[in-house]
């Protein structure tokens, strides 16, 4: 299998935390995959507040340039894969429109087909990996570990529906149990975080956030884990407003799927990018920690990029 | 502003905005279920059902003024579920494009779509740095507000402040004039 890699802004920037624990898991795992060249945003969730065609045209870019390198286009990001998912499907049901974004495109020097194919990390752990390849790589299982799977808000809905079930993907539960962990019952698993509201209109992005962190603390949770930087980001930075709407204190850690999926394969917190989390996970490393490892196989040999 | 009350029955479809799926709140038949699965409803003065209701009636006006558009997290809930195939996030987009062009817009709201984009037709990848600088410098209360995660952010690496490389930016910032050539300003 041939992969791009596209990071997208987030994940080059403001989460890197989640790039560095990417790029570690993904050699353990032996997924080898060349970076996009030249990638571009794609628009996130405010070009459909300027333009429509342009909304559809920032994505068609990456799709254009992943046919040209013929290769599955692989992101690590739901708002990434939710703009892809919707400019291949919107393309595709609309001649007229193909058209136009292929006119747009033409400004840059790319023509889209309709060929892309497109590939959540989670689709390309879970269905090309194997979760048996998964379990075998496990060094610092995570017995004990209670944890609520946040699939990355309702744009799941669009990005599970391509490899799980729509209104309750399990594909996130089945990864973490591989690794030891105790998923808990978490009913808001699906629901939104807000996206950039929690920029644009704090009292309701903080009140988005704060029934999220409250639910996963009813089920007794020692932390979420999610599969989206932008839930990432806002979970973990928005704490302190949330509390202060919700009228209570929060301090729940929040980690991104491959930083958790890494402490199972004993990876240092550092490779993983853990001491840029906001909300300190001390106490999920000393959790781990306590935890039996496994009797040591031979050492994780490291793969190229 | 005044609700512009238009109940007569069209015959014919009503095209109100400038993308096709901008126009498929014609098949709503109003059950519902967007509104239901809308977790920033409860803050909207005019629920997504309700915004497809007045588009229905010809009430335009009234509907972008409600403002619901700009509390869209674009999730497309609503738009899975929609048994009538409505494409409910891209209506509320357009009416939200409608929102940011207005003159009575949130003049910070405005401001954070404006500045993201501007980074991103820029440099071809959105550069925060550069957007924080836009959107708070010219609001200070704003800036104090945020300035303890700014600076947690900053502390923590998760702010770069050299711009994203991208090979071409000059080719992004083309497509952005040619969108604008096709589609017109909103």
């Amino acid at each position: 299998m041939r992969y791009a890699y596209y990071p997208g802004c987030s994940l080059a920037g403001s989460s890197r935390e989640c790039e560095e624990s990417i790029q570690a898991t993904m050699r353990v795992l032996g997924v080898q995959w060349k970076e996009l060249e030249d990638w571009n945003c794609c628009g996130s969730a405010t070009a459909t507040g300027i333009s429509y065609l342009l909304s559809l045209a920032l994505p068609a870019r990456n799709l254009a340039l992943a046919e040209q390198a013929e290769s599955d286009l692989v992101t690590g990001c739901t708002r990434c894969y939710l703009n892809l998912i919707r400019a291949m499907h919107y393309i595709q049901h609309n001649a007229n429109l193909r058209d136009n974004v292929n006119a747009v495109l033409a400004e840059a020097g790319v023509q889209y087909s309709g060929t892309a194919r497109l590939r959540h990390i989670l689709d390309v752990i879970i269905n090309d990996v194997g979760l048996d390849v998964v379990a075998e790589k496990v060094t610092r299982p995570l017995d004990g570990l209670k944890v609520a799977a946040y699939y990355g808000c309702c744009q799941g809905m669009w990005t599970y529906a391509q490899f799980d079930s729509v209104e309750d993907p399990t594909c996130f539960d089945r990864l973490l149990a591989a690794l030891g962990a105790e998923v808990v019952y978490y009913p808001l698993k699906t629901a939104c975080c807000g996206g950039s509201l929690s920029m644009s209109k704090r009292s309701v992005g903080a009140n988005l956030i704060g029934d999220l962190l409250a639910a996963a603390i009813a089920a007794e949770a020692d932390c979420i884990v999610t599969a989206c930087p932008m839930c990432m980001f806002n979970l973990n930075s928005f704490q302190a407003e949330a509390g202060r709407i919700k009228g209570r204190r929060f301090h729940l850690p929040v980690l991104f799927l491959t930083q958790l999926l890494g402490l199972a394969f004993g990876l240092p917190p550092k490779t993983l990018g853990l001491q840029r989390n906001i909300v300190p996970v001390d106490g999920i490393l000393k959790k781990i920690a306590a935890g039996a490892p496994v009797p040591t196989r031979e050492p994780v040999a490291s793969g190229p990029k | 502003m005044e609700a512009q009350v238009c109940l007569t029955p069209r015959s014919e479809p009503v095209q109100i905005m400038k993308d096709p799926l901008g126009n498929s709140f014609e098949y709503c038949y109003q059950c519902g279920l967007c509104t239901a699965s809308c977790r920033t409803s409860y803050a909207m003065k005019y629920t997504p059902r309700q915004v497809m209701n007045l588009l229905q009636l010809g009430c335009t006006d009234e509907a972008v003024a409600g403002g619901s558009g700009l509390l869209c997290t674009a999730c497309y809930s609503c738009t899975f579920r929609c048994p009538r195939g409505v494409a409910v996030t891209d209506v509320m987009a357009a009416i939200q494009r409608r929102n940011l062009a207005s003159k009575h817009a949130d003049g910070d709201v405005r401001r954070f779509y404006r500045s993201f984009i501007r980074t991103v037709e820029r440099h071809g990848r959105f550069h925060e740095a550069e957007f924080l600088a836009r959107y708070f410098i010219p609001n200070p209360v704003l800036l104090t507000k945020e300035v303890g995660l700014g600076l947690k952010l900053l502390t923590k690496g998760k702010i770069s402040l050299t711009p994203p490389t991208m090979k071409n930016p000059k080719a992004i910032a083309a497509m952005f004039r040619k969108a604008e050539e096709i589609e017109g300003r909103p």
